[in-house]
Protein backbone atom coordinates (compact mmCIF):
# COMPACT_ATOMS: atom_id res chain seq x y z
CA UNK A 1 0.00 0.00 0.00
CA UNK A 2 2.88 2.63 0.86
CA UNK A 3 4.22 2.48 -2.60
CA UNK A 4 0.83 3.41 -4.14
CA UNK A 5 1.01 7.22 -4.69
CA UNK A 6 -2.24 9.13 -3.70
CA UNK A 7 -2.38 10.65 -6.93
CA UNK A 8 -1.42 9.73 -10.14
CA UNK A 9 -1.70 11.87 -13.79
CA UNK A 10 -0.05 9.52 -16.38
CA UNK A 11 -0.10 12.26 -19.73
CA UNK A 12 -3.07 14.01 -19.44
CA UNK A 13 -4.22 16.63 -22.62
CA UNK A 14 -6.76 18.32 -22.13
CA UNK A 15 -8.47 20.72 -24.98
CA UNK A 16 -11.89 22.28 -24.63
CA UNK A 17 -11.50 24.18 -28.30
CA UNK A 18 -10.14 22.49 -30.93
CA UNK A 19 -6.43 24.30 -30.94
CA UNK A 20 -5.78 25.52 -27.36
CA UNK A 21 -4.93 23.18 -24.85
CA UNK A 22 -5.91 23.64 -21.32
CA UNK A 23 -3.66 20.82 -20.22
CA UNK A 24 -0.84 19.15 -22.70
CA UNK A 25 0.86 16.25 -21.46
CA UNK A 26 0.49 16.82 -17.92
CA UNK A 27 1.81 14.02 -15.58
CA UNK A 28 2.41 13.96 -11.70
CA UNK A 29 2.54 11.33 -8.58
CA UNK A 30 1.58 13.05 -4.93
CA UNK A 31 2.60 10.73 -2.55
CA UNK A 32 0.34 9.51 0.51
CA UNK A 33 0.15 12.48 3.23
CA UNK A 34 1.76 15.35 1.21
CA UNK A 35 1.17 18.73 0.93
CA UNK A 36 1.02 20.63 -2.32
CA UNK A 37 0.81 23.60 -3.67
CA UNK A 38 -0.41 24.18 -7.46
CA UNK A 39 0.00 27.55 -8.68
CA UNK A 40 -0.25 29.40 -11.46
CA UNK A 41 -1.86 32.44 -13.32
CA UNK A 42 -5.45 31.95 -13.87
CA UNK A 43 -6.26 30.44 -16.84
CA UNK A 44 -2.93 28.42 -16.58
CA UNK A 45 -4.96 25.39 -15.71
CA UNK A 46 -5.28 24.50 -12.30
CA UNK A 47 -8.65 24.33 -11.70
CA UNK A 48 -9.24 22.19 -14.83
CA UNK A 49 -6.07 19.45 -13.75
CA UNK A 50 -7.97 19.35 -10.26
CA UNK A 51 -11.31 18.69 -11.52
CA UNK A 52 -10.08 16.00 -13.46
CA UNK A 53 -8.97 14.14 -10.78
CA UNK A 54 -12.52 14.18 -8.97
CA UNK A 55 -13.54 12.76 -12.41
CA UNK A 56 -15.35 16.03 -12.83
CA UNK A 57 -14.14 16.39 -16.31
CA UNK A 58 -13.00 14.09 -18.53
CA UNK A 59 -9.60 14.39 -20.21
CA UNK A 60 -8.88 14.12 -24.14
CA UNK A 61 -9.59 10.52 -25.84
CA UNK A 62 -5.38 10.62 -26.40
CA UNK A 63 -4.01 7.28 -28.27
CA UNK A 64 -5.39 3.58 -27.92
CA UNK A 65 -2.96 2.92 -25.50
CA UNK A 66 -4.01 2.87 -21.73
CA UNK A 67 -1.45 3.83 -20.25
CA UNK A 68 -2.01 7.58 -21.78
CA UNK A 69 -4.26 10.52 -20.43
CA UNK A 70 -5.24 8.44 -17.25
CA UNK A 71 -5.32 9.33 -13.40
CA UNK A 72 -5.34 6.89 -10.45
CA UNK A 73 -6.92 7.81 -7.12
CA UNK A 74 -5.76 5.67 -3.84
CA UNK A 75 -4.56 3.14 -7.21
CA UNK A 76 -8.20 3.19 -8.62
CA UNK A 77 -8.54 4.56 -11.92
CA UNK A 78 -10.54 7.84 -11.78
CA UNK A 79 -10.66 8.19 -16.11
CA UNK A 80 -8.58 6.59 -18.77
CA UNK A 81 -8.39 7.94 -22.67
CA UNK A 82 -11.60 10.69 -22.26
CA UNK A 83 -13.74 7.96 -20.23
CA UNK A 84 -14.54 8.58 -16.57
CA UNK A 85 -14.77 4.91 -15.06
CA UNK A 86 -18.61 4.18 -13.87
CA UNK A 87 -17.41 3.68 -10.41
CA UNK A 88 -15.73 7.14 -9.95
CA UNK A 89 -18.79 7.86 -6.63
CA UNK A 90 -16.61 5.31 -4.68
CA UNK A 91 -13.16 7.03 -5.75
CA UNK A 92 -14.78 10.68 -5.16
CA UNK A 93 -16.41 9.82 -1.81
CA UNK A 94 -12.85 9.54 -0.51
CA UNK A 95 -11.96 12.90 -1.80
CA UNK A 96 -12.88 15.80 -0.41
CA UNK A 97 -13.21 18.58 -3.14
CA UNK A 98 -13.15 22.27 -1.77
CA UNK A 99 -14.21 24.93 -4.48
CA UNK A 100 -13.25 28.85 -4.76
CA UNK A 101 -17.05 29.39 -4.04
CA UNK A 102 -17.67 26.83 -1.60
CA UNK A 103 -20.45 25.51 -3.61
CA UNK A 104 -22.43 24.57 -0.41
CA UNK A 105 -26.57 24.66 -0.41
CA UNK A 106 -27.25 28.43 0.07
CA UNK A 107 -31.01 27.65 1.87
CA UNK A 108 -29.96 24.30 3.80
CA UNK A 109 -28.43 24.50 6.93
CA UNK A 110 -24.70 24.05 8.03
CA UNK A 111 -25.36 21.13 9.32
CA UNK A 112 -27.84 19.42 6.64
CA UNK A 113 -24.58 20.61 4.24
CA UNK A 114 -21.89 19.04 6.26
CA UNK A 115 -23.88 15.72 6.48
CA UNK A 116 -23.98 15.82 2.85
CA UNK A 117 -20.26 14.46 3.81
CA UNK A 118 -22.00 10.95 4.95
CA UNK A 119 -24.15 10.66 1.10
CA UNK A 120 -21.26 8.73 -0.43
CA UNK A 121 -21.17 5.73 2.57
CA UNK A 122 -24.80 5.06 3.72
CA UNK A 123 -27.00 3.43 1.87
CA UNK A 124 -28.71 5.05 -0.98
CA UNK A 125 -32.16 5.32 -0.09
CA UNK A 126 -31.43 6.67 3.49
CA UNK A 127 -29.47 9.78 1.87
CA UNK A 128 -31.61 10.36 -0.65
CA UNK A 129 -34.61 10.80 2.02
CA UNK A 130 -32.21 12.91 4.52
CA UNK A 131 -32.17 10.63 6.87
CA UNK A 132 -29.02 10.90 8.72
CA UNK A 133 -29.23 9.41 12.16
CA UNK A 134 -27.99 10.85 15.53
CA UNK A 135 -24.73 9.33 15.81
CA UNK A 136 -23.39 10.77 12.42
CA UNK A 137 -25.52 14.26 12.94
CA UNK A 138 -23.06 14.20 16.05
CA UNK A 139 -20.01 13.30 13.58
CA UNK A 140 -20.91 16.52 11.90
CA UNK A 141 -20.99 18.33 14.75
CA UNK A 142 -17.75 17.25 16.25
CA UNK A 143 -16.24 18.40 12.61
CA UNK A 144 -17.54 21.74 12.76
CA UNK A 145 -15.86 22.23 16.25
CA UNK A 146 -12.60 21.21 14.48
CA UNK A 147 -13.28 23.75 12.03
CA UNK A 148 -14.28 26.63 14.67
CA UNK A 149 -17.74 27.34 13.67
CA UNK A 150 -20.13 24.51 15.85
CA UNK A 151 -21.89 27.48 17.09
CA UNK A 152 -23.14 28.08 13.71
CA UNK A 153 -24.66 24.59 12.71
CA UNK A 154 -28.51 25.86 13.23
CA UNK A 155 -27.70 28.43 10.23
CA UNK A 156 -28.37 28.50 6.68
CA UNK A 157 -25.17 28.42 4.98
CA UNK A 158 -25.76 31.45 3.26
CA UNK A 159 -25.79 33.50 6.12
CA UNK A 160 -22.50 32.75 6.76
CA UNK A 161 -19.29 34.54 5.78
CA UNK A 162 -16.99 33.58 2.85
CA UNK A 163 -14.32 32.21 4.94
CA UNK A 164 -17.15 30.74 7.60
CA UNK A 165 -19.02 29.12 4.53
CA UNK A 166 -15.01 27.76 3.45
CA UNK A 167 -14.36 25.80 6.83
CA UNK A 168 -18.11 24.48 6.52
CA UNK A 169 -17.22 23.01 3.39
CA UNK A 170 -13.81 21.66 4.83
CA UNK A 171 -16.09 20.20 7.84
CA UNK A 172 -17.77 18.35 4.93
CA UNK A 173 -14.63 16.93 3.82
CA UNK A 174 -13.85 15.67 7.08
CA UNK A 175 -17.02 13.87 7.69
CA UNK A 176 -16.40 12.67 4.52
CA UNK A 177 -13.37 10.77 5.93
CA UNK A 178 -11.68 11.74 2.42
CA UNK A 179 -8.35 10.91 2.35
CA UNK A 180 -7.25 13.45 -0.11
CA UNK A 181 -8.34 17.24 -0.44
CA UNK A 182 -8.35 18.86 -3.30
CA UNK A 183 -8.69 22.43 -3.01
CA UNK A 184 -9.47 24.35 -5.87
CA UNK A 185 -8.35 28.33 -4.82
CA UNK A 186 -10.13 28.16 -1.60
CA UNK A 187 -8.81 31.23 -0.63
CA UNK A 188 -9.43 33.15 -3.48
CA UNK A 189 -12.61 34.72 -2.70
CA UNK A 190 -11.84 35.47 1.21
CA UNK A 191 -9.72 38.44 2.58
CA UNK A 192 -6.40 37.77 4.32
CA UNK A 193 -7.17 37.29 7.39
CA UNK A 194 -9.98 34.52 6.71
CA UNK A 195 -7.46 32.83 4.00
CA UNK A 196 -4.72 32.50 6.75
CA UNK A 197 -7.88 30.35 8.77
CA UNK A 198 -8.78 28.28 6.08
CA UNK A 199 -5.29 28.01 5.28
CA UNK A 200 -4.43 26.51 8.70
CA UNK A 201 -7.05 24.45 9.10
CA UNK A 202 -6.10 22.87 5.71
CA UNK A 203 -2.57 22.81 7.10
CA UNK A 204 -4.03 21.30 10.78
CA UNK A 205 -6.07 18.23 8.70
CA UNK A 206 -2.95 17.45 6.52
CA UNK A 207 -0.48 17.29 9.84
CA UNK A 208 -3.01 15.60 12.32
CA UNK A 209 -4.49 13.29 10.10
CA UNK A 210 -2.03 12.23 6.96
CA UNK A 211 -4.49 13.24 4.51
CA UNK A 212 -3.35 14.41 1.47
CA UNK A 213 -3.69 18.11 0.27
CA UNK A 214 -3.31 19.74 -2.60
CA UNK A 215 -4.55 23.51 -3.14
CA UNK A 216 -4.27 25.63 -5.94
CA UNK A 217 -3.46 29.11 -5.14
CA UNK A 218 -1.93 31.73 -7.13
CA UNK A 219 0.03 33.79 -4.37
CA UNK A 220 3.05 32.24 -4.13
CA UNK A 221 3.51 33.20 -0.53
CA UNK A 222 1.06 31.31 0.33
CA UNK A 223 2.72 28.06 -1.25
CA UNK A 224 5.93 28.85 0.20
CA UNK A 225 4.28 29.11 3.77
CA UNK A 226 2.03 25.92 3.80
CA UNK A 227 3.23 23.64 1.55
CA UNK A 228 6.70 21.62 1.20
CA UNK A 229 6.29 21.03 -2.62
CA UNK A 230 4.98 23.18 -4.83
CA UNK A 231 3.93 22.59 -8.71
CA UNK A 232 3.53 25.26 -10.61
CA UNK A 233 1.80 25.51 -14.24
CA UNK A 234 2.19 27.56 -16.98
CA UNK A 235 -0.12 27.34 -19.85
CA UNK A 236 -1.30 23.86 -19.05
CA UNK A 237 1.77 22.70 -18.77
CA UNK A 238 4.23 21.76 -15.85
CA UNK A 239 6.70 24.30 -15.10
CA UNK A 240 8.31 23.73 -12.15
CA UNK A 241 7.75 20.15 -9.45
CA UNK A 242 9.36 20.59 -6.49
CA UNK A 243 10.68 22.20 -2.96
CA UNK A 244 8.92 25.13 -2.26
CA UNK A 245 12.04 26.50 -0.81
CA UNK A 246 13.16 26.82 -4.51
CA UNK A 247 10.77 29.57 -5.74
CA UNK A 248 12.91 32.30 -5.85
CA UNK A 249 11.28 36.05 -6.90
CA UNK A 250 14.06 35.74 -9.93
CA UNK A 251 13.20 31.86 -10.86
CA UNK A 252 9.39 32.91 -10.53
CA UNK A 253 9.97 36.06 -13.03
CA UNK A 254 11.89 33.95 -15.66
CA UNK A 255 9.37 31.45 -14.81
CA UNK A 256 6.34 33.55 -15.68
CA UNK A 257 7.53 37.03 -17.49
CA UNK A 258 4.68 39.70 -17.04
CA UNK A 259 2.23 37.15 -15.41
CA UNK A 260 4.80 36.67 -12.16
CA UNK A 261 3.27 40.58 -10.70
CA UNK A 262 0.00 38.80 -10.33
CA UNK A 263 1.57 35.58 -8.68
CA UNK A 264 3.70 37.87 -6.41
CA UNK A 265 1.02 40.17 -5.45
CA UNK A 266 0.57 38.13 -2.57
CA UNK A 267 3.76 39.36 -0.86
CA UNK A 268 2.12 42.01 -0.05
CA UNK A 269 1.19 40.74 3.32
CA UNK A 270 4.86 40.70 3.90
CA UNK A 271 6.76 43.54 5.57
CA UNK A 272 9.14 43.75 3.13
CA UNK A 273 6.40 43.97 0.58
CA UNK A 274 7.23 47.31 -1.07
CA UNK A 275 10.69 46.46 -1.76
CA UNK A 276 9.74 43.02 -3.55
CA UNK A 277 6.63 44.89 -5.66
CA UNK A 278 9.74 47.39 -6.61
CA UNK A 279 11.99 44.83 -7.24
CA UNK A 280 9.73 42.60 -9.46
CA UNK A 281 8.62 46.07 -11.67
CA UNK A 282 12.35 46.66 -12.27
CA UNK A 283 12.32 43.12 -13.53
CA UNK A 284 9.46 43.45 -15.52
CA UNK A 285 10.48 46.86 -16.92
CA UNK A 286 14.46 45.46 -18.07
CA UNK A 287 12.51 42.11 -19.19
CA UNK A 288 10.25 44.79 -21.48
CA UNK A 289 12.84 46.68 -22.80
CA UNK A 290 14.84 43.79 -23.77
CA UNK A 291 11.74 42.27 -25.66
CA UNK A 292 11.60 45.88 -27.11
CA UNK A 293 15.40 45.43 -28.36
CA UNK A 294 14.39 42.61 -29.98
CA UNK B 1 -24.12 83.62 -26.77
CA UNK B 2 -26.89 81.53 -27.25
CA UNK B 3 -26.07 77.87 -28.04
CA UNK B 4 -27.94 75.71 -30.29
CA UNK B 5 -29.30 72.24 -30.09
CA UNK B 6 -30.00 69.19 -32.41
CA UNK B 7 -32.41 66.67 -31.58
CA UNK B 8 -30.82 63.25 -31.56
CA UNK B 9 -31.94 61.85 -34.85
CA UNK B 10 -33.75 59.11 -35.56
CA UNK B 11 -32.37 56.50 -38.36
CA UNK B 12 -34.53 55.71 -41.16
CA UNK B 13 -34.38 51.98 -40.73
CA UNK B 14 -35.61 52.03 -36.94
CA UNK B 15 -38.52 54.68 -37.73
CA UNK B 16 -39.83 53.05 -40.90
CA UNK B 17 -40.04 49.53 -38.62
CA UNK B 18 -41.94 51.33 -35.56
CA UNK B 19 -44.64 52.60 -38.68
CA UNK B 20 -44.69 49.06 -40.12
CA UNK B 21 -45.15 47.77 -36.57
CA UNK B 22 -48.65 49.95 -36.16
CA UNK B 23 -49.15 49.59 -39.55
CA UNK B 24 -48.98 45.73 -39.13
CA UNK B 25 -51.61 45.73 -35.87
CA UNK B 26 -54.12 47.95 -37.65
CA UNK B 27 -54.18 45.62 -40.64
CA UNK B 28 -54.93 42.56 -38.37
CA UNK B 29 -57.45 44.50 -36.51
CA UNK B 30 -59.10 45.29 -39.64
CA UNK B 31 -59.16 41.89 -41.15
CA UNK B 32 -60.11 40.20 -37.90
CA UNK B 33 -62.92 42.98 -37.72
CA UNK B 34 -65.59 40.68 -40.34
CA UNK B 35 -64.78 37.34 -39.00
CA UNK B 36 -65.21 38.60 -35.04
CA UNK B 37 -68.74 39.98 -36.14
CA UNK B 38 -68.00 43.25 -34.28
CA UNK B 39 -71.29 44.92 -34.09
CA UNK B 40 -70.52 47.78 -31.61
CA UNK B 41 -73.11 49.96 -33.09
CA UNK B 42 -75.61 47.58 -32.23
CA UNK B 43 -74.71 47.97 -28.68
CA UNK B 44 -75.82 51.67 -28.45
CA UNK B 45 -78.82 51.28 -30.71
CA UNK B 46 -80.27 48.80 -28.75
CA UNK B 47 -79.08 49.79 -25.48
CA UNK B 48 -82.70 50.07 -24.02
CA UNK B 49 -82.33 45.98 -24.56
CA UNK B 50 -79.38 45.50 -23.23
CA UNK B 51 -80.83 47.62 -19.77
CA UNK B 52 -83.52 45.54 -19.12
CA UNK B 53 -81.06 42.73 -19.49
CA UNK B 54 -79.17 43.86 -17.07
CA UNK B 55 -81.46 44.67 -14.61
CA UNK B 56 -83.05 41.08 -14.46
CA UNK B 57 -80.40 40.37 -12.60
CA UNK B 58 -81.15 42.96 -9.08
CA UNK B 59 -81.97 42.17 -6.90
CA UNK B 60 -80.00 39.39 -6.67
CA UNK B 61 -81.98 36.15 -4.79
CA UNK B 62 -80.36 34.39 -2.15
CA UNK B 63 -83.10 32.20 -1.17
CA UNK B 64 -81.18 29.52 -2.31
CA UNK B 65 -77.49 30.05 -1.15
CA UNK B 66 -77.15 27.23 1.13
CA UNK B 67 -77.31 24.74 -1.76
CA UNK B 68 -75.28 27.61 -4.08
CA UNK B 69 -72.86 27.96 -1.20
CA UNK B 70 -72.43 24.21 -0.72
CA UNK B 71 -71.67 23.62 -4.18
CA UNK B 72 -69.11 26.27 -3.80
CA UNK B 73 -67.42 24.16 -1.45
CA UNK B 74 -67.27 21.29 -3.67
CA UNK B 75 -65.87 23.57 -6.28
CA UNK B 76 -62.63 24.80 -4.41
CA UNK B 77 -62.30 20.86 -3.05
CA UNK B 78 -62.25 19.73 -6.44
CA UNK B 79 -59.47 22.64 -7.22
CA UNK B 80 -57.62 21.35 -4.22
CA UNK B 81 -57.82 17.57 -5.11
CA UNK B 82 -56.82 18.53 -8.81
CA UNK B 83 -53.93 20.68 -7.71
CA UNK B 84 -52.27 18.44 -5.48
CA UNK B 85 -52.26 15.43 -7.38
CA UNK B 86 -50.73 17.84 -10.32
CA UNK B 87 -48.08 19.02 -8.16
CA UNK B 88 -47.15 15.82 -6.97
CA UNK B 89 -46.90 14.57 -10.51
CA UNK B 90 -45.18 17.67 -11.24
CA UNK B 91 -42.29 17.15 -9.30
CA UNK B 92 -40.61 13.93 -10.85
CA UNK B 93 -42.07 15.23 -13.98
CA UNK B 94 -40.28 18.56 -13.44
CA UNK B 95 -37.03 17.11 -13.55
CA UNK B 96 -37.33 15.00 -16.02
CA UNK B 97 -38.21 17.53 -18.42
CA UNK B 98 -35.20 19.58 -17.34
CA UNK B 99 -32.62 19.56 -20.06
CA UNK B 100 -29.78 20.08 -17.23
CA UNK B 101 -30.76 17.19 -15.24
CA UNK B 102 -31.24 14.53 -17.74
CA UNK B 103 -29.91 13.66 -21.05
CA UNK B 104 -32.13 14.52 -24.51
CA UNK B 105 -33.98 11.19 -25.38
CA UNK B 106 -35.48 11.62 -21.43
CA UNK B 107 -36.61 15.49 -21.70
CA UNK B 108 -38.23 15.70 -25.31
CA UNK B 109 -40.34 12.86 -25.07
CA UNK B 110 -41.77 14.20 -21.23
CA UNK B 111 -41.61 17.59 -22.38
CA UNK B 112 -43.81 16.56 -25.35
CA UNK B 113 -46.02 14.73 -22.94
CA UNK B 114 -46.56 17.69 -21.43
CA UNK B 115 -47.09 19.57 -24.08
CA UNK B 116 -50.23 17.56 -25.31
CA UNK B 117 -51.36 18.19 -21.39
CA UNK B 118 -51.30 21.28 -21.75
CA UNK B 119 -52.52 21.75 -24.97
CA UNK B 120 -56.13 20.25 -24.74
CA UNK B 121 -57.99 22.59 -22.44
CA UNK B 122 -59.58 21.38 -19.01
CA UNK B 123 -62.92 21.50 -20.49
CA UNK B 124 -62.52 19.04 -23.06
CA UNK B 125 -60.64 16.63 -20.54
CA UNK B 126 -63.61 17.40 -18.25
CA UNK B 127 -65.65 15.94 -21.05
CA UNK B 128 -64.05 12.93 -22.13
CA UNK B 129 -63.50 12.09 -17.78
CA UNK B 130 -67.46 12.72 -16.93
CA UNK B 131 -67.60 9.58 -20.24
CA UNK B 132 -65.05 8.00 -18.45
CA UNK B 133 -65.73 7.98 -14.63
CA UNK B 134 -69.44 9.63 -14.54
CA UNK B 135 -70.90 12.57 -13.67
CA UNK B 136 -69.44 14.16 -10.52
CA UNK B 137 -66.61 16.07 -9.42
CA UNK B 138 -64.36 13.07 -9.91
CA UNK B 139 -64.14 13.94 -13.36
CA UNK B 140 -63.31 17.46 -12.90
CA UNK B 141 -60.76 16.34 -10.55
CA UNK B 142 -59.01 14.07 -13.31
CA UNK B 143 -59.26 16.88 -15.64
CA UNK B 144 -57.87 19.30 -13.84
CA UNK B 145 -55.16 17.38 -12.25
CA UNK B 146 -54.34 16.53 -16.14
CA UNK B 147 -54.18 19.94 -17.44
CA UNK B 148 -52.35 21.29 -14.57
CA UNK B 149 -49.66 19.00 -13.96
CA UNK B 150 -48.49 19.92 -17.79
CA UNK B 151 -48.29 23.68 -16.90
CA UNK B 152 -46.73 23.04 -13.97
CA UNK B 153 -44.11 20.01 -15.13
CA UNK B 154 -43.19 22.75 -17.53
CA UNK B 155 -42.62 25.51 -15.01
CA UNK B 156 -41.29 23.28 -12.72
CA UNK B 157 -38.41 22.42 -15.24
CA UNK B 158 -37.41 26.19 -16.36
CA UNK B 159 -37.20 26.75 -12.85
CA UNK B 160 -34.57 23.68 -12.61
CA UNK B 161 -32.72 24.62 -15.56
CA UNK B 162 -32.21 27.98 -14.01
CA UNK B 163 -30.57 26.67 -10.79
CA UNK B 164 -26.64 27.54 -9.92
CA UNK B 165 -24.83 24.74 -10.78
CA UNK B 166 -21.84 24.74 -8.17
CA UNK B 167 -23.86 23.93 -5.03
CA UNK B 168 -25.14 20.63 -7.13
CA UNK B 169 -21.57 20.29 -7.82
CA UNK B 170 -20.64 20.35 -4.06
CA UNK B 171 -23.33 17.60 -3.69
CA UNK B 172 -21.62 15.41 -6.79
CA UNK B 173 -17.78 15.92 -5.15
CA UNK B 174 -18.97 13.99 -1.81
CA UNK B 175 -19.76 10.56 -3.92
CA UNK B 176 -23.45 11.66 -3.69
CA UNK B 177 -25.20 9.59 -6.74
CA UNK B 178 -28.26 11.63 -9.22
CA UNK B 179 -30.74 11.28 -6.94
CA UNK B 180 -29.11 12.94 -4.15
CA UNK B 181 -28.00 15.88 -6.46
CA UNK B 182 -31.47 16.43 -7.19
CA UNK B 183 -32.40 16.33 -3.44
CA UNK B 184 -29.60 18.02 -2.16
CA UNK B 185 -28.34 20.66 -4.87
CA UNK B 186 -31.73 21.23 -6.85
CA UNK B 187 -34.99 21.31 -4.61
CA UNK B 188 -33.88 23.29 -1.81
CA UNK B 189 -32.97 26.00 -4.55
CA UNK B 190 -36.25 25.42 -6.56
CA UNK B 191 -38.37 25.56 -3.51
CA UNK B 192 -39.48 28.76 -3.54
CA UNK B 193 -40.38 28.89 -6.71
CA UNK B 194 -42.16 25.71 -7.10
CA UNK B 195 -44.50 26.58 -4.03
CA UNK B 196 -45.13 30.06 -5.75
CA UNK B 197 -45.86 28.44 -8.66
CA UNK B 198 -48.01 25.82 -7.50
CA UNK B 199 -50.10 28.04 -5.16
CA UNK B 200 -50.53 30.31 -8.60
CA UNK B 201 -51.90 27.36 -10.36
CA UNK B 202 -53.97 26.46 -7.31
CA UNK B 203 -55.74 29.90 -7.84
CA UNK B 204 -56.54 29.14 -11.53
CA UNK B 205 -57.87 25.80 -10.80
CA UNK B 206 -60.33 27.54 -8.22
CA UNK B 207 -61.87 29.70 -11.08
CA UNK B 208 -61.20 26.73 -13.78
CA UNK B 209 -63.50 25.01 -11.43
CA UNK B 210 -66.35 27.09 -11.01
CA UNK B 211 -67.29 26.39 -14.69
CA UNK B 212 -66.50 22.68 -14.71
CA UNK B 213 -69.66 21.82 -13.74
CA UNK B 214 -71.11 22.84 -16.86
CA UNK B 215 -70.27 19.63 -18.37
CA UNK B 216 -71.33 17.85 -15.52
CA UNK B 217 -68.08 17.49 -13.77
CA UNK B 218 -68.90 18.69 -10.80
CA UNK B 219 -69.05 21.95 -8.53
CA UNK B 220 -71.30 25.46 -8.83
CA UNK B 221 -70.96 25.67 -12.83
CA UNK B 222 -73.79 23.24 -13.02
CA UNK B 223 -76.20 25.22 -10.98
CA UNK B 224 -74.82 28.19 -12.88
CA UNK B 225 -75.41 26.79 -15.93
CA UNK B 226 -78.91 25.90 -14.90
CA UNK B 227 -80.12 29.49 -13.98
CA UNK B 228 -78.51 31.04 -17.65
CA UNK B 229 -81.16 28.27 -19.52
CA UNK B 230 -83.91 29.08 -17.38
CA UNK B 231 -83.44 32.76 -17.57
CA UNK B 232 -83.27 32.95 -13.85
CA UNK B 233 -80.76 36.00 -13.83
CA UNK B 234 -81.77 37.17 -10.21
CA UNK B 235 -80.21 33.76 -9.01
CA UNK B 236 -77.42 33.83 -11.63
CA UNK B 237 -76.42 37.16 -9.85
CA UNK B 238 -76.70 35.24 -6.24
CA UNK B 239 -73.86 32.79 -7.75
CA UNK B 240 -71.76 35.21 -9.28
CA UNK B 241 -71.35 37.39 -5.92
CA UNK B 242 -70.63 33.91 -4.49
CA UNK B 243 -67.90 33.11 -7.42
CA UNK B 244 -66.41 36.49 -7.08
CA UNK B 245 -66.34 36.61 -3.42
CA UNK B 246 -64.78 33.14 -2.61
CA UNK B 247 -62.13 33.35 -5.66
CA UNK B 248 -61.06 37.06 -4.31
CA UNK B 249 -60.84 35.50 -0.30
CA UNK B 250 -58.72 31.94 -1.75
CA UNK B 251 -56.30 34.76 -4.06
CA UNK B 252 -55.98 36.71 -1.19
CA UNK B 253 -55.20 33.48 0.84
CA UNK B 254 -52.64 32.49 -2.07
CA UNK B 255 -51.00 35.90 -2.46
CA UNK B 256 -50.09 36.24 1.45
CA UNK B 257 -48.58 32.50 1.36
CA UNK B 258 -46.81 33.03 -1.76
CA UNK B 259 -45.01 36.36 -0.05
CA UNK B 260 -44.45 33.90 3.29
CA UNK B 261 -42.43 31.66 0.76
CA UNK B 262 -40.25 33.58 -1.61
Amino acid sequence: MLDIPAIHVNRLTKSFCRDKKALNDVSLSIADGEMVALIGASGSGKSTLLRHIDGLVQGNKGSADQRLCCIDVLGRPVQSCGKIRRDVRRTRADIGFIFQQFNLVGRLSVLTNVCMGFLGRIPAWRGAGALFTRDEKLQAMEALARVGIADLAGQRASTLSGGQQQRAAIARTLVQRAKIILADEPIASLDPASSTRVMETLAEINRADGITVVVSLHQVDYATRYCPRTIAMRNGEIAFDGSSERLSHDFLVKLYGSDSEELIMGHKLHPKAADQTAIVQELLKHEALSHAAV
Amino acid sequence: MPTTFTLPHRPLKESLAYYLGWAALLALLTLSWEGADMRPGELIRDSANMAKFLSGFFPPSFTEWRMYANEMIITVEVAVWGSFLAVICSIPLGILCAENMVPWWICQPVRRLMDACRAINDMVFAMLFVVAVGLGPFAGVLALWINTMGTLAKLFSEAVEAVDPRPIEGVRATGANWLHEVVFGVIPQVMPLWISYSLYRFEANVRAATVLGIVGAGGIGQSLWENIRGFNYADTAAILIIIIVSVSMIDALSQYLRKKFV
